[in-house]
């Protein structure tokens, strides 16, 4: 991927890229391998959707401040505990409560009902398969107190997930990304590049 | 994956071999290409839909450099194979994924390119990974010379007479892909944009057309270069020697850890594979036309074999045995099969099980599978997979029931004692240089700590260990909540309760552990013969030999 770090420009990469960046970004962000395995699912969510996913992400791969929860960590234990205790009805402080998205979304499909994210004055219905549907002013960054319950009012359907298949991410977040991704790649041996035929002759 | 909807058959499933016995390394190292391979797919598709082909643009030198359009017109939609020849100096040509220079640069784009998609294309298409394409393109690939036989052919062609059949015959192609990338590489379209078209919804079929139309550009650039050297004396190429040519591919360590990390995909593969040839088993008879297209099935496959050589130590064992256990086969069938039994089909494959070598036992599976397209071929429509429904844990589920999920499906796993040297000797990591997949020996190599998570074996087992004290009762989510690391383990466990054949059963970082076994699997089902393994990680294949060209499926094509 081209890019120039001193712009600032949006660049465009597709599910597969997101994925496979937040995946290594993730784990080279020393996360285990289940939590990069569940970022790379919810940042392609999130980018599907048209959201900050990268931004997100990035908070999410920060220290939470103290006193918030991590959203990556909360989310995977609320899905994973879904099928079990039905939707949730909590109130906590998440840090990069955007992250949070995803999981409720995956909530809502386990439990087949729809689910309500409340984020300071942003209200966010997820509902099972569908795409998220968002008012209020859409701030979702930094540590800040979210609900998540069952959603019970009388909402008209929501929509079908867009045509498309990308997402957006600064150049800034993009380089800072694939620093966290180097820090989990390994320098190839000189046996591995010998055995994967790089002194070979190619002339047949 | 439910095959059964598609062409009901429950008779068949008492006829399946099981997890245990097919995914095994030893077994699926042997894997032959068969009628439900992609490339075959592909071409059966377009002869069934009476796709028309012709080649809009065909602006190349007499030095070899230049662009080509050739175009795939189907009943719906179109698609285009973006060609641009380069002139290569020898000493800037090599497979190696660090090349940065090649031969050939392709693109398949995405519908018909106009002027300005042509330029936006000749800008990154040659510079490959260090270029950018978009949702219009579905893959990008590059291809060198054989550089010796390429040669040879102009040379030959330009003085009217045809190339050395034999040299021909030894190297089977005129030039070779060193990577193909879709679902999303770089910038193209990802799977999931295209998945829903019909004729892109099995595996990898937008790569196949593109090597596949690859393959007539390869034969059209030395029969140009040939008009160009020779004038009107120039020869093309005879039809037979033409037929004969596939394109190469030389492919490694990348490609092995896809089927590791697309369990729902392998195991839909390898289903189908397994349904194939539960129902020729299940037959309570033969055919008279079956029997003569699984004997010529024989006989082409010992013909191939004959022709297929190889350097490597392992490999030639095999052929070896390829070679005797056909030679075995046809033997039986003609003097000891007894062709009356009450499953005739299912009592050969048994004298095989009992008498054959592996690579034996899955050639004759493929000629068995060759005879049977009305009874098999529509379960090309179950290879394909939705892998987002069998991501999310299921937290509910109960200690007793992931204990008893890894006793039936990781028995293989348990038992192994990973503090072995021996038992954990490699480690899979990806290369700072090209962000690729290698294979590192742990005890000699650093890197160990930033290793992938293909040690699937040894997860389980790890998994099983912190089961032990847990009540049975107890649900997956606490598990988890107390233990994330076994989180990879556990998903992989609940995808393989569903789909047994998602998982391959060997320890993936013990030191006898061959990739080329994982890629000889993997490259059958694309359709790939004449696997020749250069080392234990990379190999040398050919893909659409003998299979015929673009003009032979629509009776000629625009030569413009």
């Amino acid at each position: 991927m081209k890019h120039d770090p001193r712009t600032d420009a949006a660049l465009d990469l597709t599910l597969s890229e997101i994925s496979a960046l937040t995946t290594r970004a993730t784990r080279g962000a020393g996360r285990s391998w289940g939590e990069a395995e569940e970022a790379a699912e919810a940042a392609c969510w999130l980018a599907r959707a048209g959201l900050d996913w990268a931004g997100a992400l990035l908070e999410v791969l920060q220290p939470p401040e103290a006193g918030a929860d991590c959203a990556l960590r909360t989310g995977i234990a609320l899905a994973d505990a879904a099928a079990l205790s039905g939707p949730p009805n909590a109130q906590r402080t998440i840090n990069s409560p955007c992250f949070l998205l995803p999981f409720g979304a995956r909530v809502a499909d386990q439990t087949g009902q729809r689910i309500r994210v409340t984020v300071a004055d942003t209200q966010i219905v997820l509902a099972p398969g569908a795409c998220p549907v968002m008012a209020g002013p859409g701030r979702m960054s930094g540590p800040a107190q979210v609900t998540l319950a069952p959603d019970q009012q009388d909402q008209p359907p929501c929509p079908d997930w867009p045509q498309t298949h990308r997402g957006t991410v600064l150049a800034t977040e993009y380089a800072r990304l694939t620093q966290l991704m180097m820090a989990f790649t390994v320098p190839t041996s000189a046996s591995s590049q010998a055995g994967a035929g790089a002194q070979g002759d190619d002339n047949d | 994956m439910s095959c059964e909807g598609l062409n009901p058959m429950p008779e068949a499933r008492a006829f399946r071999r099981s997890p245990d016995e097919v995914m095994r390394l030893a077994r699926m190292g042997c894997s032959h290409p068969t009628r439900l391979s992609f490339l075959r797919q592909l071409l059966r598709r377009l002869r069934a839909e009476g796709w028309r082909f012709d080649r809009p643009v065909w602006e190349v030198d007499a030095n070899g450099v230049g662009r080509a359009v050739y175009r795939a017109i189907g009943p719906v939609r179109t698609y285009s194979l973006v060609a641009f020849a380069h002139d290569l100096p020898p000493e800037a040509r090599s497979d190696r994924v660090i090349a940065t220079a090649w031969d050939a640069t392709f693109a398949l784009f995405d519908g018909t390119p106009d002027a300005a998609d042509l330029d936006r294309l000749a800008a990154n298409v040659p510079l490959q990974e260090a270029g950018r394409i978009s949702p219009r393109e579905l893959s990008l690939s590059r291809a060198n010379r054989s550089v010796r036989l390429f040669d040879h052919v102009v040379e030959r062609l330009a003085q009217g007479a045809q190339p050395d059949a034999a040299m021909l015959l030894e190297t089977g192609y005129l030039m070779r892909t060193t990577a193909v990338y879709g679902s999303g590489k770089f910038g193209a379209a990802d799977r999931a944009a295209i998945a829903q078209r019909p004729e892109l919804s099995a595996p990898f079929q937008a790569e196949m057309l593109s090597v596949w139309l690859t393959r007539a550009f390869t034969v059209d650039l030395v029969e140009h270069l040939a008009r160009a050297r020779g004038g009107d004396k120039a020869a093309r190429l005879a039809p037979d020697l033409k037929r004969a040519l596939g394109v190469g591919n030389s492919t490694g360590l990348g490609m092995a850890p896809f089927l590791i990390r697309h369990p729902v995909l392998l195991n839909n593969w390898m289903l189908a594979r397994e349904e194939a040839l539960a129902r020729v088993r299940a037959q309570a008879s033969i055919g008279q036309p079956e029997l003569a297209d699984f004997m010529a099935a024989i006989e082409a496959a010992r013909a191939n074999a004959d022709l297929w050589t190889s350097a490597h130590d392992i490999q030639r064992a095999k052929l070896a045995d390829l070679r005797e256990g056909l030679a075995r086969i046809a033997d039986h069938v003609a003097n000891g099969w007894d062709r009356s039994a009450a499953h005739p089909w299912d009592d050969l494959w048994h004298w095989g099980q009992e008498t054959l070598p592996l690579e034996g036992q899955e050639a004759l599976l493929a000629a068995m599978l060759e005879p049977h397209g009305a009874l098999i071929d529509g379960l090309g429509d179950c290879m394909d997979a939705d892998e987002g429904t069998a991501f999310a844990i299921n937290g509910a589920m109960r200690m007793a029931e992931l204990r008893a999920i890894l006793q039936a499906h990781y028995d293989w796993a348990l038992g192994i004692d990973y503090m072995q040297p021996a038992q954990c000797a490699r480690f899979w990591y990806v290369s700072e240089d090209k962000l690729e997949p290698r294979l590192g020996e742990r005890h000699q190599e650093p890197g160990a700590e930033r290793e992938l998570p293909l040690d699937t074996g040894r997860q389980a087992a790890a998994l099983w260990q912190a089961l032990h004290d847990q009540p049975d009762e107890l649900p997956v989510a606490h598990l988890l909540l107390a233990a994330p690391e076994h989180r990879p383990a556990v998903r992989r466990a609940q995808i393989t309760a569903q789909h047994p054949f998602a998982e391959i059963r060997d320890n993936l970082i013990g030191a006898d552990m061959l990739p080329i076994d994982i890629l000889r699997c993997k490259l059958a089902f694309f359709g790939a013969t004449r696997f020749d393994p250069r080392s234990d990680r990379w190999v040398r294949i050919s893909l659409f030999q003998d299979a015929p060209y673009p003009e032979d499926l629509n009776g000629g094509a625009d030569e413009a």
